[in-house]
């Protein structure tokens, strides 16, 4: 009965999912822009069509209905709305008052928790964002081993519930972080670092937890139907693991160093679980076992220096580009929240250091898209897919880009952010 | 009158006798030592000398053919043996019961979170000699060695204090004096929980108090001309201590722990025109050009762990491990080939083993056996001001003798006898 | 000041000049690229004929004299060496947290050229760094400027022409209202509010006038005809010395200030004590304030987008940096990061969308501004002939995020060369060690 009354609030928060329609959705054409729908060939000058939050048409001559509302954009450029991959959006307000971070959990598992109930969804990094031609993004959690589980977002909509488009997209597993070895004065380890912990181990402990979540799972089922079996309480770790123990749920494990990525490889197949990985900071260094596993990559900031010195200066920044070229699957992240709208700049960066420039393109909208299970609803400017749509007067990845409207679900979106406002603000009233 | 002589000539004759047993510590055996190869630095080896010791002192070193054996003495026979001077460590930080505070000056960030008790204030006055406890281990350890002399510092602190120079003779730190004070020592720290917490202000703190030393003495020479009238100035404890060594120029030792501290001492000891000494200097090396020019006492020490900040250490793994096994060994080896004369010492080493596993690492480097013996002889002698007592053996100096079963430096070699004072050390 | 100790001071001054200039630089010639000069316009398929360090001639097809190594740029940009204004590396520390006025404390006195921040400035084409005291104190010290040549004793990095700066800071860092208080710690370090910091620099500066006047009053009393017999010169305080020499006009403030009405005080408090403020550091509300800092002709030195990290940048806009440098402040972009600063020219190309900014516009936000800024603008900050050849080489338009640098040079000495990088990672095929003083891999 419960459970009923949870479904109906829950859909009529959400409007009834991300391709809600009504009079926030009217009928558009946006006619004359040269379209990149990073599937398929570029259409020089081109119209799209939108309906009911979807492209329903797109191309070089597309019969326009009566009544349509037409958005001129020749000399403009259409792209799929970028997306994503790894962000904090929602969860982070300014980062230094603990009062506005809820990203981060405490204790070493938490899969009990998710994203989409703490995301604040008038967060003010969400419009700084998607005014810089970002539509998407994966809210993560962070913290411990298994940090809680993700939520994937339009950055428009009502409330957070309208907003999502996966409300559980990933269940986070971390490894360790790669810390260089600092040398202290007397050749000692400074600071009194703890030699890391071992990935091994903790995927050990991983594996052990999704065992006891499957019998858990099997003795709560089977003392449902057999009453006089005595039920196992609720337990908060256990019982949110059975659809990852089921491989309903797909992980994606935190993970840098080429032993560990190694690890976790082998660890994803035994355990026979969907997985992608993320941060992957060595992972150039094993690119062929990752495309052998099929395991794609989500990048992590490049705006950090490589962990370990002899990778080289520019190890970060070449990564993405070795690893499409041995055929592995990539999306970039901004890994921020005040920071997110720097996303197509990680992409740049890559294209700067061996990234073919469509790749780089593609890993912010079609390939992130796929990692993250929506390759069928966006990532392309494609017939039937949602509209999610940015016009923009130069290359999406070009930080001199000015973009002129967004479309989220078929819906115009507000371009003013924080920072307009301000400006705005003090522009008229002089100092 | 004649009477009286007799007498006269006992009672002078006790007195003689009766001050000469006040003065001389205990009588003990005259010794020979023969046939030994002997190292005397001061002059080409013997291959078969005789060493003669007669109450604390070489009475004679020479070729066995030469030198008369007295009647009194007891014989030590050296077959086999090599004799050497007693080394000399000229920095250390012995005997000292809290550990010396760490010589990395603190990062902002470990200076806030710093929850330790305060550093206690400096007190450039103060003689290490107070609170010498000599431990017996520690002496055996390094007379074992081959050290019989070591320069014992205070370990704590930027004005660390002064320090005392000691012949490892005994357990007692009175007897063990050669000299005291020898000098005043720096060394570029920071304070914990207090001013300063930062190398730029633990420069900015040294100047100042070198400043305050030189007011001090104007205002006092102005106030000892002019007691009546002039208001007595106020006495700060702290510059007073100062004085002597910014007006007397009594020798400053300011340790350097990386080639930037060699720079930065160098410019304050400008300043003041101290009588300055430049100790630790692990990377002197790199400022070799520098210190060639600059002629002041260099005492190295053989610790060869790199600085934290330098360049060899952050670059990665296989330079840090190159840095520690070659490049900074190397130290010594480097500067006698630059022409950059030097004495070597024990600083921050942990104890005699240590400090003979460094010589060998020195010298596995490119380091002269010559030049190591001489850095740990002669040259800390002469920095030391005692070159007539200590440093080489020849008659009349101080019979600090090491024998050993081979080359001194050599891995293998056993370090089997050490005189110390012309006692033979029990260990 | 005694006089003894002023020749001293001077005479060792003048020994750092004098080996700083003693180093002729490098010489080669630039080939084929295009040159944006900042100051005198784009040349296309133009030259650089670099001699001694200096730059001779701009131009294209320029000859070289025999002998000299020649750089072909064909396809490249060549832009002046980046400048940032605003950093801490190279340095042994940055803070002397422990009082809250430490103008003795002087960053030039712990200038470490290990610092492998240098070559990653270097790899992102910044050739020159003001590197600076942090923002513990109200009063913190004297800064550097440092020219990034690595490999070259610290002394050799020293720009001595560059103007003598003085770290002030106000707001959050300053009044330590971001720390954990601890049970039974040392009491909280006074001052704890904007109110008791601008106080504390009133204070200071307060004494350091009084300071000057004894010093006066005892220069006028011995060079008397009759100095009475008990004159004593007055306590030598290393202090008050670097206050008065603000006072007498001899350094010039930088300050870090985020919100609007302490960047307004502060100005009232500069002109109160009557000493020169050249900038203002991340001034993050100069937006709001821009047409006071453009009449005081104050310039800012500041992020092009790294906000919301603490309350005082909450309202930090992206458009902070492009408006203040339309409205007639000269504006500065900025790094504070090791990590950041290789990114500085991909940071300066944001101005263009969160502002409107040109491209050569932006370019001088990190190049000739910064110089001005420094008081260096006569030797580096544009590519023009007789200036430092501190010069950078990009793969494209270094306000593309597609660029890349790929060369810099400093006094026409090559110090970051990726090509040879390159080739140097492909030719090991067994790890060797690192060269006799490391490099970037």
């Amino acid at each position: 009965m419960k459970r009923w009354t949870v479904l109906v609030l829950a859909a009529f928060l959400g409007g009834g999912g991300a391709s809600a329609q009504g009079p926030d959705s009217p009928v558009i054409a946006i006619r004359g822009a040269r379209i990149i729908p990073v599937v398929g060939e570029d259409i020089p000058e081109g119209t799209i069509l939108v309906r009911d939050g979807r492209i329903e048409a797109l191309g070089k001559d597309v019969v326009l209905p009566s009544g349509v509302e037409i958005i001129e954009a020749k000399g403009l450029l259409a792209y799929p709305g970028l997306i994503d991959a790894y962000a904090f959006l929602g969860l982070q307000e300014i980062t230094g008052v603990a009062a506005t971070v809820d990203h981060r959990e405490t204790g070493r598992f938490n899969p009990q928790v998710r994203t989409i109930e703490a995301l604040r969804f008038d967060s003010m990094h969400i419009p700084i964002a998607r005014s810089n031609g970002i539509t998407a993004a994966l809210v993560v959690p962070s913290g411990g081993i298994v940090s809680g589980r993700s939520a994937l977002i339009n950055l428009d909509g009502r409330n957070q519930r309208d907003m999502a488009v996966k409300p559980a997209a990933f269940l986070h597993v971390e490894l360790p972080a790669l810390r260089s070895g600092r040398v202290g004065a007397m050749g000692t380890r400074g600071g009194g670092e703890a030699p890391p912990a071992d990935a091994g181990r903790i995927l050990a402990e991983v594996r052990d937890l999704l065992n006891k979540a499957r019998f858990y799972e099997k003795r709560r089922a089977f003392a449902s139907k057999n009453t006089l079996l005595p039920k196992p309480m609720y337990d908060d770790t256990l019982g949110p693991l059975a659809d990852v123990a089921r491989g309903e749920l797909p992980l994606m494990i935190s993970v840098h160093s080429e032993k560990d990525i190694k690890t976790a490889i082998q660890f994803v197949a035994e355990e026979k679980l969907k997985a992608v990985f993320y941060g992957v900071e060595q992972g150039w260094k094993v690119a062929g076992e990752l495309k052998e596993a099929g395991i794609p990559c989500v990048i992590g900031s490049l705006y950090d220096m490589p962990p370990v010195w002899e990778d080289g200066y520019d190890a970060l920044f070449r990564n993405p580009g070795l690893l499409v070229k041995a055929g592995v699957r990539v999306a970039f992240s901004s890994s921020s929240a005040t920071a997110a709208k720097d996303l197509p700049y990680h992409a740049a960066k890559a294209a700067a250091f061996g990234l073919d420039k469509r790749d780089a393109l593609k890993a912010v909208t079609i390939d992130a898209a796929e990692i993250l299970g929506v390759g069928g609803l966006m990532g392309s400017l494609e017939k039937g897919k949602m509209a999610n749509i940015v016009l923009a007067d130069n290359d999406i990845l070009e930080p001199r880009t000015n973009v002129v409207h967004v479309f989220i679900a078929g819906r115009p979106v507000d371009l003013s952010n924080r920072y307009t406002e301000l400006l705005d603000k003090f522009k008229k009233k002089g100092s | 009158m004649r009477r009286f002589r007799p007498h006269l000539v006992l009672a002078l004759a006790g007195i003689v006798i009766a001050s000469a047993a006040a003065e001389g510590a205990d009588v003990g055996p005259t010794y020979a030592l023969i046939n030994l190869k002997v190292v005397p630095v001061s002059g080409p080896i013997l291959e078969k000398g005789t060493i003669i010791v007669r109450d604390g002192l070489v009475e004679a070193v020479g070729p066995a053919g030469k030198i008369t054996i007295p009647e009194d003495a007891e014989i030590v026979d050296g077959e086999g043996l090599t004799a050497y001077p007693g080394l000399i460590s000229a920095h250390t930080n012995l005997f000292l019961e809290e550990a010396a505070s760490p010589a990395r000056p603190q990062s902002p960030a470990e200076f806030a979170a710093a929850v330790a008790p305060p550093s206690p204030p400096d007190q450039p006055g103060h003689e290490v000699f107070d609170q010498l406890k000599p431990k017996k281990a520690s002496i055996d350890g390094f007379l074992k060695a081959g050290i019989t002399t070591v320069l014992v510092a205070p370990g704590r602190g930027i004005f660390q204090g002064q320090s005392v120079l000691l012949n490892l003779n005994g357990e007692e730190a009175g007897p063990m004096v050669v000299r005291n004070p020898v000098a005043l020592h720096l060394n570029f720290t920071t304070a914990r929980g207090s001013y300063p917490s930062s190398l730029m202000g633990t420069i900015a703190y040294i100047r100042q108090k070198f400043y305050d030393a030189v007011h001090g003495a104007t205002v006092r020479a102005v106030y000892a001309k002019n007691l009546k009238g002039m208001k007595r100035p106020a006495y700060d404890p702290f510059a007073m201590a100062l004085v002597p060594f910014v007006r007397d120029k009594r020798p400053v030792v300011f340790q350097c722990n990386n080639r930037e501290e060699i720079k930065r001492a160098l410019t304050i000891i400008e300043e003041f025109k101290l009588n300055g000494w430049l100790s630790h200097a692990n990377e002197a090396w790199r400022e070799a050009d520098l210190l060639k020019k600059t002629k002041l006492p260099l005492l190295v020490t053989l610790d060869a762990r790199p600085p934290r900040s330098s360049l060899y250490v952050n670059q990665g793994e296989e330079l840090r491990k190159k840095a520690e096994a070659e490049i900074y060994p190397a130290n010594a080896a480097n500067l006698a080939k630059s022409g950059v004369p030097f004495a070597l010492t024990s600083l921050g080493l942990a104890d005699g083993p240590a400090f003979l596993k460094a010589v060998q690492a020195a010298i596995k480097a490119g380091l002269s056996r010559e030049d190591a013996l001489r850095a740990l002889t002669i040259r800390p002698a002469e920095y030391l001001g005692v070159a007539a007592e200590l440093g080489t053996l020849e008659a009349g100096k101080i019979a600090n003798i090491v024998l050993a079963k081979g080359d001194l430096f050599d891995e293998k070699t056993e370090i089997v006898q050490v005189f110390v004072d012309g006692v033979p050390a029990k260990f | 000041m005694p006089k003894k100790l002023r020749f001293l001071i001077l005479a060792l001054g003048t020994l750092a000049a004098a080996s700083v200039s003693a180093e002729a630089g490098g010489s080669l010639l630039i080939k084929n690229g295009t040159l944006l000069t900042v100051t005198r316009g784009v040349l296309v398929k133009a030259d650089i004929l670099v001699v001694d360090g200096l730059i001779r001639k701009i131009g294209p097809s320029l000859d070289a004299p025999p002998g000299l190594p020649v750089v072909d740029v064909s396809g490249k940009y060549v832009i002046p060496g980046i400048i940032d204004s605003h950093t801490h590396i190279a340095l042994d520390g940055t803070n002397e947290g422990s009082e809250a006025i430490t103008p003795e404390a002087d960053v030039g006195r712990v200038v470490n050229a290990d610092d492998v921040s240098i070559l990653t400035a270097l790899s992102g084409g910044v050739t020159m760094v003001h590197t600076m005291h942090g923002s513990a104190n109200p009063i913190g010290g004297p800064n550097v400027v440092l020219k990034m040549k690595w490999g070259r004793p610290s002394e050799e990095l020293v720009v001595p022409q560059a103007w003598k700066t003085l770290k002030f800071a106000l707001g959050e860092n300053v009044k330590q209202s971001n720390r954990t208080i601890q049970i039974g710690g040392p009491p909280p370090r006074y001052p704890q509010t904007r109110m008791g910091t601008n106080a504390v620099i009133r204070r200071e500066f307060l004494r350091a006038k009084d300071y000057l006047a004894e010093w006066e009053r005892y220069e006028k009393l011995r060079t008397s005809n009759n100095p009475p017999p008990t004159l004593v010169p007055p306590r030598k305080d290393l202090r008050l010395e670097v206050l008065a020499d603000v006072l007498r006009g001899r350094m010039v403030a930088r300050c870090h200030a985020y919100v609007a009405p302490e960047t307004l005080e502060f100005l009232l408090l500069s002109k109160e004590l009557g000493f020169k403020v050249a900038c203002f550091e991340h001034a993050w509300e100069a937006y709001k304030i821009v047409d006071a800092l453009a009449e005081a002709n104050i310039g800012i030195s500041v992020f092009a987008d790294s906000w919301a990290y603490k309350m005082e940048a909450a309202e930090g806009i992206a458009y902070n940096a492009g408006y203040c440098a339309k409205n007639g402040v000269l504006v500065s972009i900025n790094s504070d990061s090791g990590e950041r600063i290789r990114r500085l020219f991909n940071e300066a190309a944001k101005t263009m969308k969160y502002g409107g900014l040109g491209e050569d516009e932006a370019l001088a936000l990190i190049t000739i501004n910064p110089a001005i800024q420094l008081g260096v603008d006569k030797i580096v900050g544009s590519l023009e002939i007789g200036k430092q050849a501190d010069i950078a080489v990009f793969t494209g338009h270094p306000m593309s995020a597609y660029a890349r640098c790929d060369m810099t040079i400093i006094e026409g000495d090559v110090y970051f060369d990726r090509d040879r990088l390159v080739r140097e990672r492909e030719e090991a095929v067994q790890i060797s060690p690192a060269g006799k003083r490391g490099g970037l891999r």
